[in-house]
């Protein structure tokens, strides 16, 4: 058999020819093994292939969602040698339309969630998709409404084929991801093969991962985090233990239950579980890893984990999708790592075998040691940009002054740190505002905020909004119940006149966004739909 | 406080909190997690509820699809046993 060149289908089929009877996907009362996963992506391959039209972008869609058929679709993209483009059908339909036209993918499998929301994404979504259905006997009145579609189901599945032989090229697209812009148009990030592949190599290597692990899988297809969870349990025979809608409300028993070895998930989540006693000591002996990304990491939440967790090594992750799932991680200490921390946030660490950092001023120059600036970095999870969009990729995707390479801009405040240091996550450059001319950090705040409350989750906004930044500061505190001028009082105490909050409001329930991240948008809207308080 | 009246107020936060607007049809059977009425974030919003309601902590090990099915459920697992 002659060697493929390495793309993101051939860790699990080479997992498939070494463990085929073991579980690839476990899924309410559904276990599938890799024979079983295999046969269900390659049925939905060829009959998309039959079908398809000669000239498509190689991208085949997912409109799906926790189920089989998700799970089968991505691998079903991958063995035509496509990339995936995943989108939502727990997303608005407006923005799942806007995704797949841009994408212009071509073909599109779709599971019992996404058949739902079927009808109100193609109004409008153009001509000449080709519908795969698998879940869905008679498509005969969908094909009859939307004759400038095609549709495929259940019955119109061919058998199963061999193995994908097709070379792929390393750097083509292996999935396309929208992240959402800051003008509210989605971008799609073009990751290759290769990004994804070097990505997975480090991460099998440094968590052992055999055929024995199951990994958790908390995120959606559309959070790019997923993928760490697919591809880095099948490249070693491992299982992906699926929450089913009621298992993800209840994070705890779900690890319990499944037997999880490989967490993974957005701090978010550990603060949920913390708040439902469900991060007793002693309560997940069989977790052997616990890794979280996706926002900054409270100290207090490892802390807890921790104890909660005792037999498992603690990571933080960080990383935009632009950089290939994550590209800097830091393994928690209890001992030495609180004394790494800043502003009670775990330190994001060290950049990934092969990635480089800078750590640069508003003109890309590299800062001085010690000094805060963006971080830029590049490497081989440097991903090509995004889709058909030069103008951006270019803004976005730079090659600083005196270097011969490309570096992506992650929009992310750090410390340059001194040889040996982590590097610490500081915020967003743009949560860097102007208040009355003075240039303020709202983590700053926040950090202030969560001591002087008690509390895990604190949260700045910049209020009112002026055309030069803010006239102040409005702070939100993760908490039912709050003595908020007494906190206020104490918070003031600490901070420059420039930084007062003018105003303390407690949150039961934090606004999140599509990925589980909290929403400063959705906190700075409740503002502007109240009357201003005074004070 | 008495059974009935915790199961009413037991109602009536779920309505209050319910994703989609409870049918006529709504009892202490109807599945409350299986049709999506409630999130994640109910849930925890929920369990300070109950304890508020019950007057202490509940343990762990009872918060779980089964304790969460209805209004029965819910009833059994924290106000029936005390």
């Amino acid at each position: 058999m002659q060697p493929q060149s390495r793309s993101l289908r051939s860790g699990f089929l080479r997992s498939l020819e070494r463990f085929p009877e073991r579980p690839a996907l476990q899924l309410a009362n559904e276990i599938l093994s890799y024979r079983q996963l295999f046969a269900r992506a390659s049925r939905l391959a060829s009959t998309l292939s039959r079908h398809a039209a000669a000239a498509e972008p190689a991208l085949t869609g997912v409109f799906a969602h926790r189920s089989v058929t998700a799970y089968a679709a991505v691998l079903a993209g991958l063995l035509r040698g496509h990339g995936y483009v995943p989108f939502n059908p727990n997303f608005p339909t407006d923005r799942t339309r806007s995704m797949l036209v841009r994408s212009d993918c071509r073909s599109v499998i779709v599971d019992a969630h996404g058949a739902r929301q079927l009808a109100e994404v193609l109004a409008g979504a153009g001509n000449g998709l080709l519908l795969l259905l698998p879940e869905q006997d008679d498509v005969t009145a969908l094909a009859a409404h939307w004759p400038q579609h095609r549709f495929l189901g259940a019955r119109d599945l061919l058998d199963a084929g061999p193995p994908a032989r097709a070379e792929i090229d390393p750097g083509g697209i292996a999935y396309l991801l929208f992240t959402s812009g800051s003008t509210g148009q989605p971008k799609g990030v073009m990751v290759a093969h290769r990004n994804v592949t070097h990505f997975v190599d480090a991460m099998v290597e440094r968590y052992a991962v055999t055929e024995h692990d199951r990994f958790s899988q908390t995120f959606d297809l559309t959070f790019d985090l997923s993928a760490f969870d697919m591809f880095v349990a099948w490249e070693r025979g491992a299982c992906l233990c699926c929450p089913t809608q009621s298992q993800k409300l209840f994070p705890g028993r779900y690890i319990a239950d499944c037997g999880i070895t490989i967490w993974f998930s957005v701090p978010s989540t550990a603060v949920l579980m913390g708040r439902l006693h469900m991060l007793k000591p002693g309560k997940y002996p069989g977790l052997r890893y616990s890794l979280f990304c996706g926002e900054a990491l409270p100290v207090e939440v490892m802390r807890t984990w921790g104890a909660a967790a005792p037999n498992s090594i603690l990571e933080n992750l960080y990383g935009p999708t632009e950089l290939t799932i994550a590209c800097t991680l830091y393994r928690w200490d209890p001992a030495r790592s609180p004394g790494e921390s800043e502003q009670g946030v775990v330190p994001i660490g060290e950049a990934y075998p092969g990635m480089r950092i800078l750590v640069t001023d508003e003109r890309q120059e590299e800062v001085a040691i010690g000094e805060v600036g963006e971080l830029l970095m590049t490497g081989p999870q440097l991903t090509p940009g995004y889709y058909r969009d030069p103008g951006r990729t270019a803004a976005a995707f730079v090659t600083p002054p005196g270097h011969g390479e490309v570096y992506y801009r992650t929009g992310d405040r750090v410390r340059r740190p001194r040889p040996g240091q982590p590097l610490v996550y500081l915020g967003r450059v743009d949560n860097q505002i102007k208040i009355q001319g003075y240039r303020v950090e709202l983590g700053e705040i926040e950090a202030i905020l969560r001591q002087e409350a008690g509390v895990e989750v604190a949260v700045a906004i910049g209020w009112p909004v002026t055309a030069s930044g803010a006239d102040g500061i409005v702070g939100f505190l993760g908490t039912e119940a709050a003595d908020t001028e007494a906190i206020r009082r104490r918070v003031i105490s600490r901070l420059p006149p420039y930084m007062h909050p003018s105003e303390i409001r407690l949150v039961g329930e934090w606004p999140l966004n599509a990925n589980g991240k909290i929403d400063r948008k959705a906190l700075r809207a409740t503002l502007s739909v109240d009357n201003r308080t005074q004070r | 406080m008495q059974e009935l009246e915790v199961r009413g107020k037991l109602r009536d936060w779920i309505a209050k909190h319910a994703k989609k607007p409870l049918t006529a049809e709504f009892g202490d059977e109807t599945p409350v997690l299986e049709l999506g009425i409630l999130s994640s974030l109910d849930v925890v919003e929920f369990v300070l509820f109950i304890e508020d309601l019950r007057g202490g902590d509940v343990d762990a090990d009872d918060i779980g699809p089964d304790a969460f099915t209805n209004i029965n459920t819910l009833y059994s697992a924290f106000f029936a046993r005390s």
